[in-house]
């Protein structure tokens, strides 16, 4: 497979996950406004290691809806002779690196 | 390179070992498939017996303590991830609704024009998205793609499933066209077809598979077909 096929590939992996791991990050984010709200924690939350953890640990549950959602959806991924690793790995990433630019972006606004 | 591109000897694929046991009842026990490159081989066997898992098994998505799969004698286990030896088709839709023919097509390596030729009406739908077109359309379509992919064997699992009878023919001939370059291992329950198609027949009854010499007559007598 050439590298443009695998990123052709992982651009569709991704796009297929987008509604998951754009709602949980939503859910990460809602939760830290509701701890603002009820604990006086900085809004928007600074971009540190908690965070970023608290990112991380959503996409369990990403791979687990995909799975319910989508059970069928990995073997066209396994005929590009892709593992998982292949797609996870990158999409986890990216995913978390756009995540932190949001929030970036968020206390930019905020400032 | 894919393993077809390097030369033209044929090859042998080769699953032994395969043993499962799925909720306390065996699946599948000591398991021996061939196939060459040149051949179609019918994995026959009624629903639940088996035949899917054994699929995945040799694909190398079901994972399988002490299962090889072997081509030309050499160890590939996961066979999926080792490019341009297996395609498979699962019995569920394969490709994202959003999806062209022509995109999938891309994605697979596979000349769209080329796959589609023998079904002009499904060429002409190649540029809308896959949840468009009926569900027997789709599978065509998803078996035609497979079926073209640059791989030494295609592993297909019911894949006249859905698709209309005078597509069938169609479908039949083209794929004994392309046994020419490629070993080919299907299941389905359409049986007329899959015998007049196939070279070698095993059935998967009570876990084990066997070989059959004269599979219409074996069939016959084991009481899966009148």
């Amino acid at each position: 497979m050439t590298l443009f096929n695998y990123l052709r590939a992982l651009a569709l992996f991704y796009r297929l996950l987008l509604p998951q791991t754009a709602l949980l990050s939503a859910v990460v984010l809602g939760a830290t406004w509701l701890g603002a709200g009820l604990l006086n924690t900085p809004w928007p939350p600074r971009l540190g290691p908690g965070l970023v953890l608290m990112k991380l640990a959503t996409f369990p549950v990403v791979a687990y809806l995909g799975q319910r959602l989508r059970p069928e959806q990995h073997w066209l991924f396994r005929n590009l002779h892709l593992s998982p690793g292949q797609l996870w790995a990158p999409v986890l990433v990216l995913d978390t690196v756009g995540f932190g630019a949001f929030v970036g972006l968020l206390n930019q606004l905020w400032a | 390179m894919g393993l077809m591109e390097r030369n033209s000897t044929p090859h042998l694929l080769e699953a032994d070992g395969i043993q499962l046991t799925l909720g306390g009842r065996v699946l599948l026990s000591d398991v021996y498939l061939r196939v060459t490159t040149g051949q179609v081989v019918g994995l026959l066997g009624r629903n639940g017996c088996g035949k899917s898992t054994l699929l995945q098994a040799v694909f190398g998505t079901q994972r399988v303590a002490d299962a090889s799969v072997r081509v030309d004698g050499r160890r590939v286990v996961p066979a999926y991830r080792q490019p341009g030896l297996l395609s498979y088709l699962p019995q569920v839709p394969l490709l994202p609704a959003h999806l062209t023919a022509t995109g999938a097509a891309r994605l697979l390596g596979v000349d769209v024009e080329q796959a589609l030729a023998a079904f002009p009406e499904l060429l002409e739908q190649r540029h809308r998205p896959v949840g468009e077109l009926s569900g027997g359309t789709a599978r065509l379509l998803e078996v035609l793609l497979l079926l073209h992919t640059n791989t030494a064997f295609s592993l297909l699992d019911e894949p006249f499933t859905g698709v209309m009878p005078v597509h069938i023919d169609a479908l039949a001939q083209v794929i004994r066209d392309l046994k020419q370059r490629k070993g080919i291992l299907l299941t389905d329950h359409r049986y007329a077809e899959v015998l007049a198609l196939c070279d070698v027949v095993y059935l998967l009854h009570d876990g084990r598979l066997e070989c059959l010499p004269d599979p219409l007559s074996g069939l016959r007598d084991r009481g899966y077909l009148k």
